[in-house]
């Protein structure tokens, strides 16, 4: 599970869902919950929360061109790769933060990853959660 | 309605400890009293039933006094509507099961009696004797036997716990049944994260003779606010490396979920540990069963 904390944004809310920024030092990441800030306390501007996404929900990118609909596209560094022989662990750093992803082996091959690659970490809003602090 | 306000010294491996607790237990409330060995939950099962006398304070039984400190009054065991079943299984060995059972009855009552050997599945083995049992029936005698004095508290204090896996499940099972069916007030002694879970309203953490916490189980043992709406309480029961990844099988409910989790992560996990898997309410699927 990768666990950055943040600060809170901006939050936009209907009826039962609400779509929050957060602010990991200069990185935004977007979250989408079903909690308002009516049924969860937490979720108030300025607040500090945990932001957690599991690592096989991060996909990466190289040389992305191109629309994608997907909110959060962060930047990263390749620092370490891990193969193993159905799925690989793959180490990011981004700013002072360490993103982890688990993508498949044969995806590691086709992008021709390797240690110092600038790629970008793909997100959906809907897999990052947030923990109060 | 039920009131404890008990107070006792105890003194638990040489040390005095007072036990000092205040609660409220419901009508047709099943609450469990969770806590470390020595921490004086049996004690307080034993002061509910007569067996051991507070120091000070009071028992309240929907509204009539079995104990009270000030007023002189103490209720001996017999006169105290309780039924009570312990981790041993305390049958008379010289009496069939529906002799057992029909001991706890205080008066015959053939319908009640045939309806208890039924829902405890007793009924084919209904004349034999206690020794010729596996422990899943004996337990399941002694709590008929419990529950066949009508008793306004049903106490049980690690009832389950000397049973194998498989028998524990169906018997937990059995137990909220009979609760429900009985409209039974239950207070139940359990170390078993899932029984707790499954069976309890409300669960208080007994610590050195204090209450610490209490509540659903879901409030007390999940302490850290996560914004997963598919959130679900279970032990672990294997972690296998598999690749760059680990397996984490965990038994929820009765049944048992698989989920990948990193080396890392696994390497704070060990079987046995109580966790929460908690997933977004965007993940799972819906598959209607028909």
């Amino acid at each position: 599970m990768n666990k950055l904390k943040g600060y809170i944004k901006n939050i936009n809310s209907s009826q039962n869902l609400s779509i929050v920024e957060i602010d990991l030092n200069g990185i935004d990441i977007c979250s989408i919950v079903v909690e308002t800030p009516e049924t969860a306390s937490y979720l108030k501007t300025g607040n500090q929360v945990f932001v957690l996404f599991k690592e096989t929900e991060v996909s990466i990118g190289k040389n992305v061109q191109g629309l994608i609909s997907l909110r959060n596209q962060i930047p990263c560094k390749v620092t370490k790769i891990e193969k193993g022989k159905i799925l690989s662990k793959i180490d990011l750093e981004c700013k002072e933060h360490r993103i982890v992803s688990i993508i498949t082996t044969s995806s590691v091959e086709r992008l021709n990853l390797s240690i110092g690659d600038e790629v970008t970490a793909f997100i959906k809003s809907n897999e990052v959660s947030l923990m109060e602090i | 309605m039920i009131e404890l306000n008990l107070k006792k010294l105890l003194n638990i491996e040489n040390k005095d400890q007072t036990l000092d607790i205040d609660i409220k237990i419901k009508t047709r409330e099943f609450i469990t009293l969770f806590g470390k060995s020595g921490a004086g939950k049996t004690t307080i099962l034993k002061m509910i039933a007569g067996l051991v006398q507070p120091d000070e304070g009071f028992i309240k039984v929907n509204g009539q006094l079995w104990f009270d400190k000030e007023k002189n009054i103490n209720l001996p065991p017999q006169k105290r509507k309780v039924g009570f079943v312990f981790q041993d299984y305390a049958l008379f060995p010289n009496m069939t099961v529906e002799q057992n059972i029909k001991f706890g009855m205080e008066k015959e009552d053939k319908n009640f009696l045939k309806e208890l050997l039924e829902i405890t599945e007793l009924y084919d083995i209904k004349d034999r004797k206690p020794v010729t049992l596996s422990g899943g029936q004996r337990q399941r005698v002694a709590l008929a036997r419990a529950v066949a004095r009508k008793p306004d508290i049903l106490l049980l204090d690690e009832p389950l716990s000397a049973l194998d896996f498989e028998i524990r499940q169906k018997l937990q099972e059995k137990l909220k049944e009979i609760h429900n069916r009985f409209d039974l007030t239950t207070v139940l002694v359990s170390h078993d994260f899932s029984e707790i879970f499954k069976l309890s309203n409300r669960v208080f953490v007994l610590e050195n003779g204090k209450i610490t916490r209490s509540g659903k189980p879901e409030d007390v043992f999940v302490q850290e606010r996560l914004s997963g709406k598919v959130k679900f309480s279970g032990e672990i029961l294997g972690i296998k490396k598999d690749d760059v990844v680990c397996i984490v099988s965990v038994l929820i409910g009765g049944n048992i979920i698989k989920v990948i989790a990193t080396q890392e992560e696994a390497k704070s996990l060990s079987v046995g540990d109580k966790v929460v898997i908690a997933s977004k309410a965007f993940n799972p699927f819906i598959l209607k069963i028909d």
